[in-house]
């Protein structure tokens, strides 16, 4: 999913710094989204934007709204 | 790679298998009738062959679909990416030839297809052959290009 670097929009998370407060690896990660270890790092790297589903199971497993994690560049 | 790859390979690696031995066995059989003047020989190989080209088809297929199921987003738009962008590359490239191929004096150029034959259907799969090359060559590339591109360090 890709609709913002469609658009010529790019957006920011705070994924990297949310994994870090809870001491998890990116594979940790992985396994809670049910994603690969190298999507993970896709994603923290800003390199690869989640679909509204992924970022709904990411907004989950941190336990904060989406658009605290995730924002427009 | 995705833990949930490994059933895929492993039963898809035992499908082809199975599709091998049915195949190897069924020919056998074939053969035994051939041998013995019940069946006539082209007509078997042919009718043997087209039932293993579709099984082995079909069973891509279903291989492909369960591929798809058990990787997850980013690597699916990989593939989508890869079909999409190289398999239009691969088919502009293989345009080049068609078009090239299509005029008058490409007539006068002599080559065998494969295995030494001339005939026009051995034409037709070798053209048929180097398209899909062509695809699968920008694929592999859009693929890694893609992937790298985002999953590296």
């Amino acid at each position: 999913m890709v609709a913002g670097a469609d658009a010529g929009l790019s957006m920011n998370n705070r994924l990297k710094v949310l994994r870090a407060e809870r001491n998890w690896s990116q594979a940790d990660l992985a396994d809670a989204l049910g994603v690969s270890r190298q999507t993970v790092n896709a994603l923290e790297t800003g390199r690869y934007d989640p679909s509204l589903p992924l970022a709904f199971r990411i907004a989950k497993v941190f336990g904060h709204p989406i658009e605290s994690i995730f924002s427009e560049d | 790679m995705s833990k949930r790859l490994w059933p895929v390979i492993g039963k898809s690696l035992l499908g082809l298998i199975a599709i091998m031995v049915a195949t190897l066995i069924v020919g056998i059989g074939v053969g035994f009738l051939v041998a013995r003047g019940v069946v006539d020989e082209d007509n078997a190989i042919l009718t043997l062959m087209t039932i293993f080209a579709v099984v082995l088809m079909i069973g891509a297929m279903v291989v492909s679909v369960a591929w798809m199921r058990a990787i997850d987003e980013a690597a699916r738009e990989a593939h989508k990416a890869a079909w999409f962008w190289g398999g239009c590359s691969g088919m502009a490239v293989g345009g080049v030839g068609i078009v090239l191929a299509s005029l008058p004096q490409a007539e006068a150029l002599q080559f065998t297809a494969f295995d030494g034959r001339t005939d026009p259907v051995a034409y037709m799969a070798a053209g048929a052959f180097a398209m899909m090359m062509l695809m699968t060559l920008g694929y592999v590339i859009v693929w890694a290009w893609w992937w790298l591109a985002r999953t590296r360090g």
